[in-house]
C-alpha cells in the first residue's frame, strides 16, 4: 500500500513493461543480483548476503556499475 | 562448472567472469578508513513489496535495513545522519525503516531537505533529533487508495487501521499530539485538490513534528553532541 503525494498513475507509469532480465554474479566473494550493461559491465540491483557489513561496501551499492577486464 | 549450451551470450560472459574474471574495483578496499559518521539518504519513492517502474527514483528498504544493522553493529561508526528528500512510498517499508532507526543505539539525526512527505514523516521523527531546512516541506495527508470508491465498510476500516499505525508512530516519537496531527491530516482548503496540510520548515517545528530548523551544519553539530553525550553516559539499550 502506497502512502505518497505523487499520484498513483504517475508512480505506476510503465509497470506493464517487461523488467530487464537480471543475473546473479559473485564478485570478490560478494553475491549480487545484477543487470547486464554491455560486455564488461553490470548494474547492481541488490546484494544477497547475510553479512550486514557487505551492504556498506561502497562500490556495490544498488545502481552502481561493476566492471571487469 | 561446464558451459551450458543454449545460454544467451550475456549469460555466458557473466559465467566466464564468475570463473575467470578480474574486477577492476575490488568490493572491499582493505584498510579503508571507516568514517565515524555515516549518511543515509532516503530519496524519491520508498519502495516496498512491489518493484516500481524504472522511472521512479527509489529507496530500497531491503538494502537500507541491513545497512542500518551494519551501522548499529560497527563500533567504529559513532553516529548516523539520515537525509530525507522523499515523496513517500510503501507504508510497511517506511514504517520498517522508521522502527529500525528508532531502536538503534547509535545516535541518529534526521535532516529533511526539500521534502519529507507522507511516509517520510514517521522516518523523520524516528531519529533521536530531527532538523528541517527552512524551505523544506512536509505534507501530512490521509492514506487512501486513489481512484477507488470505498463502498465496503471493511475497506474503510482497513485504511483507518493503516492510518492509525502511522499516526501512533508519529505521536509517540515527536511532540505533536494525536488531535493536532489528525486535524492537519484531514484539513480541507489547504491543498488544492486534496485533504491535508503542507508544513514548511518553521511550521513543522511549531506544531512539534520536528525539533529544529537548520541545515547540514546544525544536523551534524547535534549529532556530535549526541555522540559525546552517549560516550559519557555509556551505551544505552535501544529496546525501550
Amino acid at each position: 500500500m502506497l502512502y505518497t503525494v505523487v499520484p498513483l498513475e504517475d508512480v505506476l507509469e510503465g509497470i506493464d513493461q517487461e523488467p530487464t532480465p537480471t543475473f546473479e554474479l559473485t564478485i570478490g566473494g560478494l553475491l549480487m543480483e545484477v543487470e547486464p550493461q554491455g560486455d564488461f559491465a553490470a548494474k547492481v540491483v541488490r546484494i544477497i548476503s547475510s553479512n550486514p557489513q557487505d551492504y556498506l561496501v561502497e562500490n556495490c551499492q544498488p545502481g552502481s556499475i561493476v566492471r571487469w577486464t | 562448472m561446464s558451459e551450458q549450451p543454449g545460454l544467451p551470450e550475456e549469460e555466458v560472459t557473466l559465467q566466464t567472469i564468475k570463473e575467470l574474471g578480474q574486477v577492476e574495483l575490488p568490493p572491499t578496499s582493505p584498510g579503508a578508513e571507516v568514517q565515524p559518521y555515516h549518511c543515509l539518504t532516503i530519496i524519491g519513492q520508498i519502495e516496498g513489496h512491489m518493484v516500481l517502474p524504472p522511472r521512479n527514483k527509489t529507496t530500497k528498504y531491503e538494502h537500507v535495513i541491513p545497512q542500518l544493522v551494519a551501522i548499529e553493529q560497527n563500533p567504529k561508526i559513532k553516529g548516523l545522519l539520515v537525509v530525507l528528500n522523499t515523496v513517500g512510498g510503501d507504508i510497511e517499508a517506511g514504517l520498517a525503516i522508521a522502527e529500525m532507526l528508532k531502536t538503534m543505539t547509535t545516535p541518529t539525526v534526521s535532516l529533511v531537505l526539500g521534502g519529507g512527505h507522507s511516509i517520510g514523516a514517521p522516518i523523520a521523527v524516528a531519529a533521536d533529533y530531527s532538523v528541517i531546512s527552512a524551505t523544506a516541506t512536509m505534507t501530512i495527508h490521509p492514506i487512501r487508495l486513489s481512484g477507488l470508491v470505498i463502498g465496503v465498510p471493511q475497506t474503510y476500516e482497513y485504511l483507518d487501521k493503516m492510518q492509525d499505525r502511522v499516526i501512533r508512530f508519529i505521536v509517540e516519537h515527536s511532540r505533536v499530539s494525536t488531535d493536532v496531527l489528525r486535524d492537519m491530516m484531514f484539513r480541507t482548503g489547504e491543498l488544492v485538490r486534496d485533504v491535508g496540510t503542507v508544513l514548511v520548515g518553521e511550521e513543522a517545528v511549531r506544531v512539534g513534528l520536528i525539533d529544529e530548523v537548520g541545515g547540514v551544519g546544525t544536523a551534524l553539530s547535534r549529532l556530535s553532541q549526541l555522540v559525546s553525550q552517549r560516550s559519557i553516559e555509556g551505551p544505552v539499550g535501544g529496546m525501550q
